[in-house]
């Protein structure tokens, strides 16, 4: 039985809310969005109960990264104020819990995906989980400020493995979707990392505002939103999306780089209060939520 | 100050706590094995009516 928190000889089991913090169910919310649309707007039909398992197969594999993520950053946590709180560096959970947790939920959802859909699709979570394990989590992230950049590839894979369940191929679109979460990544953190560098540069994680600077960051925030604009547009010209969805996209596109504009342009002062940054940053989640219903909107209803 | 009060000393092991997390623990895992079960199973039936 999985134990945390001694208690003189005895060991208190661990408390299931601290198991399930730990499969960051927030990420996983968009892990699983992403996905769902990925799926949805593939061709053909997928049985309901087929897909809906192959949906929780990738939430469950994204629950088990982050549990591996947090399993191994325990250490790092605690010296950032915005995760100290996690179970692990609270102490609420011991280490070999979570990572029995976390080898054991990737192996289920590995064993459901190939239960639920096909190999191609497990192969295809499985290199997605090993990646934000080992390349991203513990290769890239303490070692250099691309970490999110490369490490953005983990998060893409999503709409991919959804497609790739429904139809058992790769195809253009969604490589065009992974595409665009992988270059909606660096500007979506380094806004975060922008108004967090003290916690970043306290646990000593080479975030790009801690070791190129703020005026590097901001610069790149705004050419990284220029090339992820023109990459989201892409599957409007390129014929593999209708006008629903082409609309969608220049619009949001153009906010999203206005908002960058507003971050790359300008330096933070005495008691910012970092308020383009946390607006950017908001709006980059929503802004990948609406684009990927206009996916699957203008699939079900084309103009 | 006494043995309880530092710092580094062991918390006083609280039973109630430790069989309230036992019986969650419990019921939670009773309720993810029948949603399993019901899971597999339907993911059975949903392939045999796909190969029929």
């Amino acid at each position: 039985m999985a134990q945390s928190l001694t208690h003189g000889a005895t060991a208190l089991p661990a408390d299931w809310r601290d198991l399930f913090a730990l499969t960051k169910p927030r990420v996983m919310s968009l892990v699983v969005f992403t996905a769902l649309c990925g799926l949805l707007a593939a061709p053909g039909e997928v049985h309901p109960v087929l897909a809906f398992a192959s949906i929780l197969a990738i939430a469950l594999g994204a629950g088990a990264s982050g549990a591996l993520n947090q399993w191994y950053e325990a250490g790092l946590d605690a010296k950032m104020k915005r995760t100290a709180g996690r179970p692990l560096p609270a102490g609420r959970l011991d280490p070999q819990t979570a990572l029995q947790f976390g080898v054991g939920l990737a192996a289920f959802s590995l064993f459901l995906m190939l239960f639920a859909s096909n190999w191609q699709a497990t192969l295809l979570l499985f290199v997605s989980i090993l990646f934000y394990v080992f390349v991203y989590t513990m290769w890239l992230k303490p070692r250099t400020p691309q970490n999110i950049v490369i490490g953005g590839a983990a998060g893409a894979f999503p709409p991919l493995i959804g497609w790739v369940a429904a139809t058992g191929s790769v195809a253009p679109l969604p490589i065009l979707l992974f595409l665009l979460i992988f270059l909606w990544t660096p500007p979506h953190f380094w806004a975060l990392a922008l108004f967090v560098r003290s916690d970043y540069a306290a646990a000593g994680i080479p975030m790009m505002p801690v070791v190129a600077g703020e005026t590097s960051t901001r610069r790149q925030i705004l050419f990284y939103a220029v090339i992820m604009a023109a990459g989201a547009i892409a599957p409007w010209p390129l014929g593999y999306t209708g006008a629903l969805y082409g609309w969608t996209a220049v619009i949001l596109s153009a906010v999203f780089v206005a908002l960058s504009v507003q971050v790359g342009m300008r330096t933070t002062r005495e008691g910012d209060m970092m308020r383009p940054e946390k607006r950017l940053f908001a709006f980059s989640i929503a802004y990948l939520f609406i684009l990927f219903g206009a996916v699957v909107a203008d699939h079900w209803w084309p103009l | 100050m006494t043995d309880l009060e530092k710092p580094d000393a062991p918390e006083p092991f609280d039973e109630a706590e430790y069989r309230r997390r036992q019986r969650s623990r419990a019921n939670l895992m009773g309720v993810l094995l029948i949603a399993l079960a019901v899971l597999f199973f339907a993911i059975t039936i949903a392939k045999m009516q796909i190969f029929q």
